[in-house]
C-alpha cells in the first residue's frame, strides 16, 4: 500500500526525465504492491503508458494545461474546498502541522494540500495519511470525473487513490462541468442561498448553522478538523469552487 | 422542615436567567470558540501593502502562522493629524482584504515557464552550437524559426523550465540583440515606481547597466495631463486627500473619488459635516454624484465648454468689475497674465503671437543673460516696460534673481506689474481668435458660427531693438477677450448677456455640453464667491476620465484657469487634485541613481511609450486624423506632414526621445569613429548631417530598427493599457490578431512625408517577451518566458502615494511561494547569468547613448522663436541645442554583476540631484559603505557599498533622498536657496538629524521630509498641497515666465491654436463607416462613443481574476449601456453583446442601466481577457478587451521640446494615449462560441459559416 501511495504522488507530480526513465521500475512496483483491484490498477498502468509516450515536452505541457492552468483541476485541494477564500490559510496550517506531528517535514517549495504531497504522506505514515485521503474522496473523485470526461489518463491515477483508501469512484462530470452546459445549469451550481438581514431573517436557521459550524470546528486542529472542512466541502465539490462556502 | 440542606453554601446553581431575564445561560459547548482563538494564535504580524497603483498605499497587518500568510487586517497605528482634522483611518478597502487569497490561489505562477516550441528550439540549438548567444542567434536569425514560435504567442503551450534555463536563455538573447542591433534594442516596460520602488528599480538597474531602455508609462495611461507642464513646468502635483477637508467648495470633475479613492473618500465626505459644498460633474451617474449636493451631467468630451462658461462668468462678474482685489493680486504675482504678448499681422488679421522677451528690447532689455528667455511686463507706476525676475532665462547662467519677489531683473527694486492696458495703452485693436466648436463630429453638438471669432482689446506700441515698432497687448487682456467677456470696449458684439449665442456665455454653452445655463451660472459664482472669501479654499478633484480625450488639454486648461483667476493653486484647501495613478514617488532623488544605475552611467536611455508603441506597433500605418482637421484656423496650412511626421521632427530636433535612437549599433558606431580617428560626437553629426547615417525613427518597419527584447514586470501591458492592443497582437508580437481595418498603403491614403513607408508591413518585431508577474495574466498569456514573482507579501520593498504623506514598506511576510522570487532577485539574476554569458561577445565597450533636451537641466533653453530642423537643412546639427545631446558611455559588460550590487563611483564624485538642483552626497555614501557593508568592483578603485539584498537597495533610496533624511533635505534646500537668493532651509532645519531606516518604517508608516523635489510641505501647520511653496516661498513654477504659464507661445502652439484655452470638440477617428451595417449578424446595430472608466471590483487588473470580486459583479466582461441605447438595438441586461470597429471587436454580457447616458458604451478597464471571455463574431478569435477597439493617435503640441516648461523628461511631458474619442458599433451576438474545441482558421470558419 504505502508502495503504490508513493507511486501514485510520483505519477501526479510534474513528469521529468527522472520520473521517465523509472516508469518501468514504478510498473513492476506497482504490480508487486498489488495494492489495487486489477481494473485500478490497469488504469494506473494506462497513465504510466502514456508518459512514457511521445516528446517529454507534450507531457509537460499537458500536465501545465491540465493542472497548472486550470483551476478546476488543481492538484492543490484545498482549492476545491475553500477556494480563493479566508479559510484557506489556516487550513493550510492545520494539514502542516498533522504532517510535522508525524514526523514529516515538507522539503520542496510546495503547498501542504498538494495532492502527491498527502499521497507521499500517505506512504510515510498510512495511519495518519490514508484518512486524510479518504475524507477528501469527493475531492478527488470530482476531479477524477473531469479528468475523464477529457478523456486524460491522468483519471486512472486519481480512481486509484480512491481505491486505495476504500472509496469507490462515484463522480460524473455535472452538467455544469460539461462544455454544453446550459447557463441555466450553470446558474443553479453556482447559486447560494439568498441572505436576509433584519427583522425576515430566522435566527433559528443561523444558531442551527453556527451549531453545525461550531461541530467543525471542536477539533479545528486536528485531523478530525481536516476531515471536517473535507466533508462540508462535499456537497459543493463536484460543481465549480464555490467562492462563497465558508 | 427547614431547606437548610438544600441550600448550598459555597456554590451557587446555575441560573436560567438574569437581569430580569433579560439574559440566559445556556451550557452547550463553546469549543466552537477555539476556531477564533486559533485565527488570532499567529506566530507574528508583518506590516505590508499593496502595489497595484490604486493609490491607497494602506497599511495592512498580515498574519503569519507555520509559514503561511492566513488572513490580513487593516493596520491602525497612523501617527495622528492635527487636532482640527480627521485621521487617516480607517484605510484599507475590500480588494486589499482579499489579497492574501491570492497567495495559494490556482491563479498564481508557480514556476519559471517558457512556450514549448521556443524550448524544442532553444535545446536543439543549445545542444548544436554550446554557446548560448550563437544557440539564440540560430533561432531568430532563421525565419522560419522565428515565426514558427512567434507565431504561438497567446496560444498556450507553456512548461516549466528551471530559473537556470530561463535566466540563461533571456541573457543569451540581451547579449545577441546588443551585440548585433546596439543595446537599445533591449526594452523594458515597468509602471508607477512608487507603488513598490525596488521592484521598479530591479529591472531599471539591470537595463541601464546595460544600455537598454527604460520605457515611460504615465504619458501612455495617459494618466499625464500635459496641462500640467504645460501652465506649472510639473508633471503633476496635487494636495494630500487630507486636504479636502480644507475647502470650502469642491468640484469633483470626472473623478469617482469613492469608487477609486476608496481609503481615502472619507477626507471629502468630512468636509461636507461642515458645510462644504460638493459638485460632480459626470456623464454618468457616478458613485460620487451620490455625494453631490449638485450634479452637472454634460455630454462626455464636452467639459471644456462648460469650463469655459464658468470662467466667462468669473470673469465678467469679477475681473471685469475690478471686483476681488485678492483675485487680482495673485494674477499678478503669480500668473504670467501681467507678461507682454506680440500682435502680427497674418493673412489681413491680427493675431497674437509670442511672448516679448528682453532680447526683443533695445539693449536686450539691461540683460546680458539668456535674454531670450526673458518675459517683459510693464511697471504699473511708471508705464515703462521691465524684465522682471523668476523668468526661466534667470534660471540658468545667473543666480540669485530666479525667485517671484516681484523685482525688476536690472534694477533689483520691487515692481507693481501692471494687468490690463485698458488705462495707459495706446488704444484698442481688433484681434482674431480661433474657434473650433463647428468641427464637432456627429453626435457632439455641433455649431456653425464661423471658425475665427474678433475680439477688441487693448494694446501699446513698442519699440523693438531693430528700431521697428511691434504692437503688445497683455496676456490678462488676451485672456478676457479670449474668454468673450464684455468690458465695454468699442461695439463690442459678445458677452453683453449670459444668454448671448457667443463662446464662450453660458447660454452658448448650454448648446454645446447640454449643462442649464442657470447651473453653470451658480457654480461659477459659487466657486468664486467661496475663493474670494476664503483666499482660494476653492478646490477641484479631477481625474482621467477628462484627461484621455484627444483635446483633454482644453478641458484641463479650462479648470485650471479657473482655480487661477480665483487664486486657488497653491492655497491649502484649494486647487487641482489631479487623481489618476500613485505617480507620486517621494523620495524620488533617492531612488533615480538606484534605478537607472547613475552611480555607474550618466545618462541612462529613458524613452517615452506612446510614441514608441504608435511607431512600432504600427498604430500609425493605420492613421486617419489628417493635419487639416487639427490646425487652427488662424495658422491653416502652415505645417504639412501626418502625426508620425511630427513625431520623427520631434525627435530630430531633440525634443522627444528616440528608442532605438540610430539605424547603426551605436558601439559599433563609437568603432567606426576610432577607426577613423575621429571623436564620437562629431563623427556623428557629420554622418546625420550628410545623410550616411539615419536616426531610427525615420524607418521604424526597417528590422535593424525593431524593438528586439521586451521586459514586462510589475505590469499587464496587454491586458490593461496596451491601446491599440491587436496592433500590438499582429506587428510587435506577430500572432493571432483581430485588426480589422486596412493600412495607409492598401486604402491609398496620404503617406507620411518623413518616414520610409515599406509596401509589407513587418509582423513579430519582437525576438524575446519576458514577463515577470504572480499571476497567469493576459501579458504572461502572450510571453516567450513567464517568470514567477514574489507577492507584496513575500517581498521588501517601498511605497509612497500622492493621496497621503506617509511613507511604507512591502515586508516579507513569509517567503515567496512554490518557486517565485522577489523582482530584486530576479534581475539580479538575470544580470549574474549575462555577465557570464556575453564574455567572448561583449567586453568593455564605448556605447554612444543619445538624450532629448531635457527638462529642468540647462537645454531646455533650445530653439526659440521659431522651428528649424537640420535634416531639411534649416539650421546646423548643434547635440543638444538643435538635435539630441550625444555622450559616449563606457560600459563593462562582463561586470554587469558586479555593478549591479555595488553602488557605484559616481554618487561621490559627481554628486546627487533632482528638478535642476544638485548636491554632494560623500556623507551618504559613507554612511551607506557602513550601513550595507562594503564590496569591490573590477576595475574601480577602493569600497564601494553593497547592495545585495532588496533591504540594502531600499536603504540607498532612504539614504539619499531628501524626503528621508533630514540632512540631504537641508542640502537641497540650501542648494536651491543659492538659485531663488532667498533661504529656504528653514523648511527642513527641525527635522535635519531625523533618517528613516527600512525597519522604521516596518515599526509605523512615517511621514516624510519637505524637500525641494515637491510643491508642497510636510509640515505640522498645513497639509501638503501643490504649488504651495510657489505662492509662499516665492520658488518661480518651471516655466518660461517663472509664473502659471495662461499663454502657451510656442509656434506649434500657436498653429494648432492653444495659446489660449478654448473649446475643441472630440475628433473623428472614422473607425466605425467600414464596419457599419457590413458584417451583419443579423441583430441591430447601434454605433455609441466608448469610454473606459476605473472600476469597482477590480484595481486595473489585478482582482479581476479573482472569484470573490468577481462573484461581487457578473463574473466576466461587462459593458453598460442606457436603457433608451439597449432598446433600440434589442439588448437586454446580461445578453452577450459584441462592440467592434476597425480596430477589432470585445464581447461582454451587457448591464442596462439608468445611470449611463444615451449615446455612451462604458467599459470598466482592464478586465482579463483570460476569465470567461468568448469568441468573438468578427475576428473569429476570443474575445479581446476594452483596448482591442482603441488605437492610440498623437497630438503634436505634445512633441514640443526644448522649450521653458515644454521639454522632455520622462514621464513629465510627451504624446499621451488618449481613448476617448473612440466609436465602436454595438449588437446582440447572435452565437456565443467559446472556442473549446481546436483552434480554427480564420479561412475555416468562413467556410464553416458559408456551410
Amino acid at each position: 500500500m504505502r508502495t503504490t501511495a508513493k507511486i501514485l504522488s510520483a505519477l501526479l507530480s510534474y513528469p521529468t526525465e527522472e520520473l521517465r526513465s523509472a516508469l518501468p521500475e514504478l510498473l513492476d512496483a506497482l504490480c508487486a504492491d498489488a495494492a489495487l483491484p486489477a481494473a485500478t490498477a490497469r488504469g494506473v498502468a494506462r497513465l504510466i503508458a502514456a508518459l512514457e509516450a511521445g516528446d517529454l515536452l507534450d507531457r509537460q505541457e499537458e500536465y501545465v494545461r491540465l493542472f497548472d492552468r486550470t483551476r478546476s483541476l488543481a492538484l492543490n485541494l484545498f482549492e476545491h474546498v475553500h477556494g480563493d477564500g479566508r479559510d484557506r490559510g489556516p487550513a493550510m496550517v492545520s494539514l502542516r502541522q498533522i504532517y510535522d506531528r508525524n514526523g514529516a517535514m515538507l522539503a520542496q517549495a510546495e503547498l501542504p494540500d498538494y495532492l502527491p504531497i498527502m499521497l507521499e504522506f500517505a506512504a510515510l505514515a498510512p495511519e495518519a495519511g490514508l484518512p486524510l485521503l479518504a475524507d477528501a474522496a469527493p475531492v478527488i473523485d470530482s476531479i477524477r470525473a473531469k479528468l475523464d470526461a477529457r478523456g486524460s489518463a491522468y483519471a486512472g491515477a486519481l480512481a486509484a487513490v480512491l481505491a486505495l483508501t476504500g472509496k469507490e469512484a462515484r463522480a460524473t462530470a455535472t452538467a455544469a462541468d460539461s462544455a454544453e452546459a446550459t447557463p441555466e445549469e450553470i446558474d443553479r451550481a453556482w447559486e447560494d442561498a439568498p441572505v436576509t438581514f433584519g427583522p425576515d431573517s430566522d435566527p433559528a436557521r443561523e444558531a442551527a448553522a453556527a451549531a453545525q459550524g461550531g461541530a467543525q470546528a471542536d477539533a479545528a486542529c486536528g485531523i478530525a478538523g481536516i476531515i471536517a472542512r473535507m466533508k462540508a466541502a462535499k456537497g459543493a465539490a463536484p460543481a465549480t469552487p464555490r467562492p462563497h462556502a465558508r | 422542615m427547614s431547606h437548610f440542606l438544600d441550600r448550598l453554601m459555597f456554590f451557587r446553581r446555575n441560573v436560567d436567567g438574569f437581569s430580569g431575564q433579560h439574559g440566559t445561560v445556556t451550557n452547550e459547548s463553546r469549543a466552537w470558540e477555539e476556531a477564533y482563538r486559533q485565527r488570532w494564535a499567529h506566530d507574528k504580524i508583518v506590516r505590508s501593502t499593496h502595489g497595484t497603483n490604486c493609490t491607497g498605499s494602506c497599511s495592512w497587518k498580515i498574519y503569519v502562522k507555520g509559514g503561511i500568510v492566513t488572513w490580513e487586517t487593516q493596520q491602525t497605528d497612523y501617527p495622528r493629524t492635527r487636532p482640527d482634522l480627521p485621521n487617516h483611518e480607517p484605510r484599507g478597502c475590500s480588494r486589499g482584504a482579499s489579497y492574501s487569497w491570492y497567495l495559494y490561489s490556482a491563479n498564481r505562477l508557480k514556476y519559471p515557464m517558457m512556450r514549448k516550441r521556443l524550448v524544442q528550439l532553444w535545446r536543439a540549438a543549445k545542444n548544436k552550437f554550446g554557446d548560448p548567444v550563437l544557440a539564440w542567434a540560430s533561432i531568430v536569425e532563421d525565419p522560419a524559426k522565428a515565426r514558427e514560435y512567434k507565431s504561438a504567442r497567446g496560444m498556450g503551450g507553456f512548461v516549466r523550465v528551471t530559473w537556470d534555463e530561463a535566466e540563461e536563455a533571456i541573457a543569451a538573447a540581451n547579449a545577441y540583440t546588443v551585440k548585433t542591433y546596439g543595446p537599445d534594442r533591449v526594452i523594458g516596460f515597468s509602471p508607477i515606481p512608487a507603488m513598490s520602488m525596488v521592484s521598479y528599480a530591479a529591472g531599471t538597474r539591470y537595463l541601464s547597466l546595460i544600455g537598454g531602455v527604460c520605457m515611460s508609462f504615465y504619458d501612455w495611461y495617459c494618466d499625464l495631463p500635459p496641462s500640467s507642464p504645460q501652465t506649472w513646468g510639473e508633471q503633476t502635483d496635487v494636495p494630500e486627500s487630507a486636504d479636502s477637508y480644507n475647502a470650502g467648495f469642491i468640484m469633483m470633475w470626472g473623478s469617482n473619488v469613492p469608487q477609486t479613492r476608496t481609503p481615502d473618500a472619507h477626507f471629502m465626505t468630512e468636509a461636507r459635516y461642515k458645510g462644504t459644498k460638493i459638485v460632480t460633474v459626470t456623464p454618468d451617474y457616478s458613485e460620487a454624484s451620490k455625494f453631490a449636493d449638485l450634479w452637472l451631467h454634460p455630454k462626455q468630451g464636452t467639459d471644456a465648454a462648460l469650463a469655459m462658461a464658468m470662467g466667462h462668468v468669473i470673469l465678467s462678474e469679477w475681473h471685469a468689475k475690478g471686483r476681488g482685489e485678492y483675485f487680482l493680486d495673485y494674477c499678478r504675482r503669480y500668473t504670467d497674465m501681467p507678461m507682454l504678448v506680440r500682435l502680427a499681422e497674418k493673412d489681413g488679421k491680427l493675431v497674437a503671437e509670442r511672448q516679448l522677451r528682453a532680447s526683443d528690447l533695445p539693449g536686450d532689455g539691461g540683460q546680458a543673460n539668456n535674454p531670450d528667455w526673458k518675459t517683459v511686463a510693464i511697471n504699473d507706476a511708471t508705464g515703462a516696460l521691465y524684465v522682471p525676475t523668476g523668468s526661466i532665462g534667470y534660471r540658468w547662467g545667473e543666480q540669485g534673481k530666479w525667485n517671484l519677489e516681484g523685482r525688476d531683473g536690472s534694477t533689483g527694486e520691487e515692481v507693481k506689474p501692471r494687468l490690463s492696458l485698458a488705462e495707459g495703452g495706446d488704444g484698442m485693436a481688433e484681434v482674431s481668435f480661433p474657434y473650433f466648436g463647428d468641427r464637432a463630429p456627429d453626435f457632439f453638438n455641433k455649431t456653425s458660427r464661423g471658425e475665427i471669432v474678433t475680439r477688441t482689446v487693448p494694446v501699446k506700441t513698442v519699440t523693438l531693438k531693430d528700431g521697428s515698432t511691434a504692437r503688445v497687448a497683455t496676456v490678462y487682456d488676451l485672456f478676457l477677450a479670449n474668454y468673450g467677456v464684455n468690458r465695454g470696449f468699442g461695439a463690442e458684439p459678445v458677452g453683453a448677456t449670459y444668454d448671448a449665442d457667443a463662446p464662450y456665455t453660458p447660454a452658448w454653452a448650454e448648446a454645446v455640453c447640454g449643462v442649464p445655463r442657470a447651473k453653470i451660472i451658480t457654480t461659477a459664482r459659487e466657486f468664486a464667491d467661496n475663493a474670494e472669501k476664503t483666499n482660494g479654499k476653492s478646490m477641484v478633484i479631477l481625474g482621467a476620465a477628462i484627461n484621455h480625450w484627444y483635446h483633454g488639454d482644453m478641458i484641463y486648461r479650462g479648470i485650471i484657469n479657473l482655480l487661477a483667476m480665483c487664486g486657488c493653486v497653491g492655497q491649502s484647501g484649494g486647487g487641482w487634485a489631479h487623481y489618476v495613478g500613485q505617480e507620486k514617488l517621494r523620495p524620488q532623488t533617492g531612488w533615480t541613481p538606484l534605478a537607472f544605475a547613475l552611480d555607474w552611467h550618466r545618462p541612462p536611455r529613458q524613452m517615452n511609450s506612446t510614441s514608441f508603441w504608435y511607431a512600432h506597433t504600427n498604430q500609425w500605418r493605420y492613421e486617419r486624423l489628417s493635419l487639416g482637421e487639427i490646425l487652427s484656423p488662424t495658422h491653416a496650412g502652415s505645417l504639412s506632414g501626418s502625426l508620425i511626421d511630427f513625431n520623427v521632427r520631434a525627435e530630430r530636433m531633440g525634443w522627444l526621445p528616440s528608442a532605438p535612437q540610430l539605424a547603426d549599433n551605436p558601439i559599433a558606431l563609437s568603432k567606426a569613429a576610432a577607426a577613423a580617428g575621429k571623436e564620437p560626437a562629431p563623427y556623428l553629426v557629420e554622418r546625420l548631417k550628410s545623410g550616411a547615417l539615419q536616426m531610427s525613427c525615420e524607418d521604424p518597419d526597417n528590422p535593424r530598427n525593431f524593438p528586439r527584447n521586451l521586459f514586462v514586470w510589475r505590469s499587464n501591458l496587454l491586458g490593461s493599457s496596451g491601446k491599440g492592443h491587436e496592433y500590438f497582437l499582429k506587428h510587435l508580437l506577430g500572432t493571432q490578431h483581430g485588426v480589422q481595418g486596412k493600412d495607409l498603403g492598401e486604402e491609398g491614403g496620404q503617406k507620411p512625408e518623413d518616414v520610409a513607408w515599406h509596401a509589407e508591413a513587418p509582423q513579430g518585431k519582437l525576438d524575446l517577451l519576458v514577463t515577470l508577474d504572480f499571476r497567469m495574466s493576459t501579458t504572461c498569456m502572450y510571453s516567450d518566458i513567464v517568470l514567477p514573482t514574489a507577492t507584496w507579501y513575500e517581498k521588501h520593498d517601498l511605497n509612497t502615494s500622492d493621496m497621503h504623506p506617509f511613507i511604507h514598506p512591502l515586508s516579507a511576510a513569509v517567503d515567496p511561494a512554490w518557486e517565485a522570487r522577489s523582482d530584486w532577485e530576479i534581475f539580479k539574476g538575470i544580470a549574474k547569468r549575462f555577465s557570464s554569458v556575453c564574455k567572448g561577445h561583449l567586453g568593455v565597450e564605448k556605447d554612444i547613448v543619445l538624450t532629448p533636451l531635457m527638462h529642468d537641466s540647462p537645454q531646455e533653453l533650445g530653439q526659440t522663436h521659431s522651428v528649424k530642423d537640420w535634416r531639411k537643412g534649416e539650421c546646423d546639427p548643434v547635440p543638444g541645442k538643435t538635435m539630441p545631446a550625444i555622450t559616449v558611455v563606457e560600459r563593462d559588460y562582463p561586470s554587469t554583476y558586479a555593478r549591479f550590487t555595488a553602488l557605484g563611483p559616481l554618487m561621490a564624485k559627481v554628486g546627487n540631484g533632482g528638478k535642476g538642483i544638485a548636491w554632494k552626497t560623500e556623507a551618504e555614501v559613507e554612511f551607506l559603505r557602513k550601513l550595507n557593508g562594503e564590496t569591490s568592483v573590477p576595475g574601480v578603485d577602493g569600497k564601494l557599498a553593497r547592495i545585495e539584498t532588496d533591504i540594502d537597495a531600499a536603504e540607498v533610496v532612504l539614504s539619499l533622498a531628501p524626503e528621508t533624511n533630514g540632512h540631504v533635505a537641508v542640502k537641497s534646500w540650501a542648494s536651491l536657496s543659492k538659485i531663488t537668493g532667498r533661504d529656504h532651509t528653514h523648511l527642513a532645519i527641525p527635522r535635519e538629524h531625523e533618517a528613516l531606516r527600512f525597519r522604521d518604517l516596518q515599526a509605523q508608516p512615517r511621514k516624510i521630509i519637505s524637500s525641494p523635489t515637491w510643491s508642497g510641505l510636510e509640515s505640522e501647520e498645513v497639509c501638503y498641497t501643490a504649488g504651495y511653496t510657489n505662492v509662499h516661498e516665492l520658488i518661480p513654477w518651471r516655466t518660461l515666465s517663472g509664473r502659471q504659464q495662461l499663454y502657451q507661445d510656442h509656434p506649434w502652439m500657436l498653429a494648432f491654436g492653444e495659446a489660449l484655452c478654448l473649446y475643441k470638440p472630440p475628433v473623428d477617428l472614422k473607425t466605425i463607416a467600414p464596419m457599419l451595417g457590413t458584417r451583419s449578424n443579423g441583430n441591430k446595430e447601434v454605433v455609441l462613443n466608448f469610454i473606459t472608466p476605473h472600476q469597482k471590483w477590480g484595481i486595473h487588473s489585478t482582482y479581476t481574476d479573482n472569484l470573490i470580486m468577481l462573484t461581487l459583479s457578473r463574473g466576466g466582461p461587462i459593458v453598460w449601456l442606457s436603457e433608451v441605447d439597449a432598446k433600440k438595438a434589442g439588448i437586454e441586461d446580461n445578453d452577450w453583446v459584441e462592440a467592434f470597429n476597425i480596430n477589432g471587436a470585445l464581447v461582454a454580457r451587457a448591464v442596462v442601466s439608468q445611470r449611463v447616458p444615451e449615446g455612451m458604451i462604458m467599459m470598466y478597464h482592464a478586465q482579463e481577457k483570460i476569465v470567461n471571455v468568448p469568441g468573438s463574431e468578427i475576428t473569429n478569435a476570443r474575445g479581446g478587451i476594452h483596448n482591442s477597439v482603441t488605437r492610440a493617435v498623437l497630438k503634436p503640441t505634445h512633441m514640443i521640446g526644448g522649450y521653458a516648461q515644454l521639454a522632455w523628461g520622462f514621464n513629465y511631458h510627451g504624446t499621451i494615449g488618449v481613448n476617448r474619442d473612440e466609436f465602436v458599433v454595438v449588437r446582440k451576438m447572435a452565437k456565443v462560441d467559446w472556442l473549446d474545441g481546436p483552434r480554427l482558421t480564420a479561412p475555416d470558419a468562413d467556410l464553416q459559416a458559408a456551410e
